[in-house]
């Protein structure tokens, strides 16, 4: 998709907000994986469009020097694919999180997955609601005891990698601020797919997540797909995978479309260039009413 | 001689009701008279009872009128189905076909009209075409023959539409046309001339359309490159024109999951630098108000149509009413002004969607557009819009200058803050449903929130200074006052005339601009103003109320609003005004 036109180091998309996160949040790591991905594809901040909705990851966008727009609950997808289909040429990325993107905004997901724009969805998944201090998420393990589930959650967790490799995303990749540099990696190739890619990143939320989900604790089941020599075409495989989600952090690339395909911004482009000569000048656009007997 | 003529028709689904009711005002309108078509279904998918209610006029025609001259029943039982929608009075000449076995002094309904006369349709059709599906064809013969209207049209129509079928099928249409023409010339309903006047010498092209399909047109017109959306009943005809014919303006139509996806896509379209559009009927707009909010927030133009039905809830999806005007200036939370804009007919949707666009692009803010059922659904003969006339505005970016050091939402003169977009270099920002700095950056400070809420309301007072969004008629001095909006001003004149005609001297204020409360065109025109009615359909007195929030109005100003979905009528307004 882009090709690099000039030279960019990671703090060209630093901005200069200084993040409101909690010491030791696994967003930071997340920012900055982000940077060094960015900088590795070499588009310019103002050739990128980070839209985010609300929650702690939500305020990604402020933290970069691209253009952003941090807007409301649940709704980052469908304001991303307004962007992304009114200029093609935007690299657009979404930061979002479990509850803004699998609980308030879950009913778009399938939806821009069909439709397949080349857009990147990132969910910084910390299996709980942190901005609004420490509810029970959709991502949350059943029994988890929260302030809203004081008795332990009652409901299953949602699987964001088996949920959308379900509805035929065509990228589907897990990373984890404990191993950077593989994040860095996985963002950067999730950013250069030709279509909708989805990354779950197990972010942590060090005030009201679970010893075992902070950064420590996961390196303990961390499981490296490049190391397991995983094949990213096997879609079967990576659904195996998925299922493991909650017991096993696996980094890496799960599924990988090797025939992606036009991606839904390119079938617009491409109807747009058909229709062009059959346009009538806008002055003359009411002719279309002119009465004619049928 | 008529200068006017109110036609309606039922029958069953197959019968070709609407197909007549189309043809007819094809013919009419290439004869260059005024005419409006409403159609009725019932709520069957497919098949079930349909009706037309037609007027023409050789001037300029403001409602679909009240009482039918002409009525014409293919069979009772679907024509009663349609009750108050084709009123029928002591002056209506009623038709129907002998095929019903009924004798005209025992047909059911209610009331006295002038002349029933009981007319061999089915029989003609047969005996022309081979088929009672001919029927139509022969009334349009009938009524070409009474009124000596739109033969050419309709005979050429005829031919196009059948010829494809075989010179048979051809000239057994034709055949039934002339036979109810002929039918006509002999049987005359009336003892006086009937004929419809010939339009004026001088009369303008005429335009037919609807003000659905205008509206998306009109969006075109404008610049808009992006419309996200959701079907919804009686809306969705805007979307359908977008998604065939914005592409070739390098535009987007996108139909989204849901409601809430449909604008905030249109958002995301505008941030993008697009002009950008959503439609929708109530529901849907309970849905999306959420995201108006964000437009607000984030100074990002956009248009908003929402054609009203029926409500609250699912309400009467398919008929019209008035009463959303609360939600379209009072929905999103928050201290919020946003403009609502209420086009009066389907020229003035036109000139209405353009506006608004305009204001959203210049003031970098969501405006509503409210249309009706009434006036989306309604085909009506318009003259031709001499589009030169028409200013597009495009939201202000920043200079080169500027862009040096750009402060997205810095505070000027005006309070509009040049605006850029993504792919803008050095114009990056972040755009945030969060309070935020003149950068754009996140804030809770009470200060800076007071200022900028000040910004947002103060940037669009010069709205309200905008006389032309207002249509003031009838006698300037008159202490008698009608106000109305939308698809009812258009009865609200015929009753100023009536009015006037009468010796009651009465002056009608219409304003296109619903909100902000221009304030001093209100009390410019309540200067002379002893008592009055707001006229609107919908049960609260919607408008009424929100005026009189913002202007003292004379004590002898009251509301005269009643639920859809039955329109007013002109008479009805006179006698309410009579009775003051």
């Amino acid at each position: 998709m882009s090709t690099a036109t000039t030279e960019f180091v990671a703090k060209d998309f630093k901005s200069d907000l200084k993040p409101i996160w909690c010491p030791g949040c696994g967003d930071f790591g997340v920012l900055t994986a982000l940077y060094r991905a960015l900088a590795e594809i070499g588009k310019a901040p103002h050739d990128l469009a980070f839209i985010s909705g609300i929650g702690c990851s939500s305020r990604i966008p402020g933290y970069s020097t691209a253009y952003g727009f941090n807007a409301v609950h649940g709704r980052a997808l469908p304001i991303s694919l307004g962007v992304k289909t009114s200029n093609p040429d935007l690299t657009v990325i979404v930061a979002s999180g479990d509850g803004d993107g699998f609980s308030i905004g879950g009913g778009h997901v399938p939806h821009i997955i069909r439709k397949n724009p080349d857009i990147t969805f990132l969910v910084m998944d910390n299996f709980i609601y942190g901005l609004t201090k420490g509810q029970v998420s959709p991502t949350s393990g059943k029994g988890l005891k929260t302030v809203s589930t004081p008795y332990g959650s009652m409901e299953e967790r949602v699987n964001p990698l088996l949920y959308t490799l379900s509805y035929g995303a065509k990228f589907v990749a897990q990373g984890t601020p404990a191993d950077m540099k593989g994040l860095a990696k996985i963002l950067e190739e999730a950013i250069r797919f030709p279509g909708f890619a989805f990354v779950n990143i197990q972010s942590p939320c060090v005030t009201y997540g679970e010893e075992r989900d902070m950064i420590k604790g996961q390196k303990e089941y961390m499981k490296n797909l490049e190391e397991m020599n995983h094949d990213t075409s096997n879609k079967a495989k990576a659904i195996e995978i998925a299922l493991e989600y909650g017991d096993s952090i696996h980094t890496g690339i799960l599924y990988r479309d090797p025939n992606p395909g036009p991606s839904y911004t390119d079938l617009i482009k491409n109807l747009q260039e058909e229709s062009k000569s059959k346009a009538v000048a806008k002055d003359k656009i009411l002719e279309m009413f002119r009465p004619r007997l049928k | 001689m008529n200068n006017n003529l109110i036609i309606g028709m039922a029958g069953a689904g197959g019968d070709g009701v609407v197909s007549a009711g189309d043809s007819l005002i094809t013919a009419l309108a290439l004869d260059k008279y005024h005419a409006i078509l409403t159609k009725s279904f019932g709520p069957q998918i497919r098949g079930g009872e349909s009706s037309f209610k037609l007027r023409v006029s050789t001037k300029q025609v403001r409602s679909i009128g009240e009482h039918l001259d002409l009525a014409i029943a293919l069979n009772w039982d679907d024509f009663l189905k349609f009750g108050a929608e084709l009123p029928i009075s002591e002056k209506t000449i009623v038709i129907y076909d002998s095929n019903t076995g009924i004798e005209p002094e025992n047909i059911p309904i209610k009331g006295k009209p002038a002349r029933v006369f009981s007319i061999p349709i089915e029989e003609m059709a047969i005996k022309t075409a081979k088929t009672n599906r001919a029927k139509n064809v022969v009334v349009l013969g009938l009524i070409s023959g009474w009124y000596g209207i739109a033969e050419s049209g309709i005979i050429t129509g005829i031919r196009n539409k059948f010829t494809k079928k075989g010179a048979e099928v051809l000239k057994g249409n034709e055949d039934a046309f002339y036979e109810g023409v002929r039918y006509a010339k002999e049987n005359p309903i009336s003892s006086g001339d009937i004929k419809l006047a010939q339009p004026l010498a001088d009369a303008k092209l005429k335009l037919l359309t609807d003000g659905n399909d205008i509206c998306a047109a009109a969006a075109i017109f404008a610049g808009c490159e992006f419309f996200g959306g959701y079907p919804i009943t009686p809306s969705s005809e805007i979307m359908q024109l977008l998604s065939r014919e914005i592409w070739k303006y390098s535009g987007v139509t996108v139909q989204m999951e849901d409601e809430i996806a449909g604008v905030a896509s249109a958002v995301g379209g505008s941030f993008a630098g697009k002009k950008s559009l959503t439609a929708t009927s109530g529901p849907g707009m309970s849905l999306k108000s959420e995201i108006f909010g964000l437009a607000t927030m984030a100074e990002l133009p956009l248009v908003i149509v929402n054609v009203q039905r029926g409500g609250p809830s699912t309400g009467i999806p398919t008929k019209s009413e008035q009463s959303d005007l609360f939600q379209a200036v009072f929905s999103a939370h928050g201290d919020v002004v946003r403009p609502v804009l209420a086009p009066i007919d389907v020229e003035d949707v036109f000139t209405m969607t353009v506006e608004a666009f305009n204001i959203a692009e210049y003031y970098q803010t969501p405006v509503i557009v409210l249309s009706d059922a009434e006036l989306a659904q309604r085909k009506e003969v318009i003259d031709d819009i001499d589009v030169s006339k028409f200013k597009i505005l495009n939201r202000k970016k920043p200079t080169e200058a500027e862009l040096e050091n750009y402060v997205r939402f810095k505070f000027t003169d005006d309070n509009i803050s040049p605006i850029s977009h993504p792919g803008m270099p050095k114009g990056n920002y972040l755009a945030a449903g969060i309070e935020h700095t003149e950068t754009g950056a996140p804030t809770s400070g009470g200060e800076m929130h007071a200022k900028m809420i000040e910004k947002r309301t103060k940037k669009l007072d010069p709205i309200k200074k905008r006389s032309d969004l207002f249509i003031t008629y009838g006698d300037a001095k008159a202490e008698i006052a009608l106000i109305s909006w939308g698809s009812c001003a258009g009865v609200a004149m015929e009753a100023c005339d009536l009015a006037n005609e009468a010796g009651i001297k009465v002056k009608l204020l219409i304003p296109k601009l619903i909100y902000p409360i221009a304030e001093s065109v209100y009390n410019d025109f309540f200067k002379s103003v002893k008592k009055g009615l707001v006229v609107e359909q919908n049960y609260l007195g919607q408008l009424f109320h929100v005026i009189r929030m913002f202007v003292s109005t004379p004590d002898g100003l009251k509301p005269f609003s009643k639920a859809g979905s039955n329109p007013f009528g002109a008479i009805e307004i006179f006698e309410k005004l009579k009775a003051l």
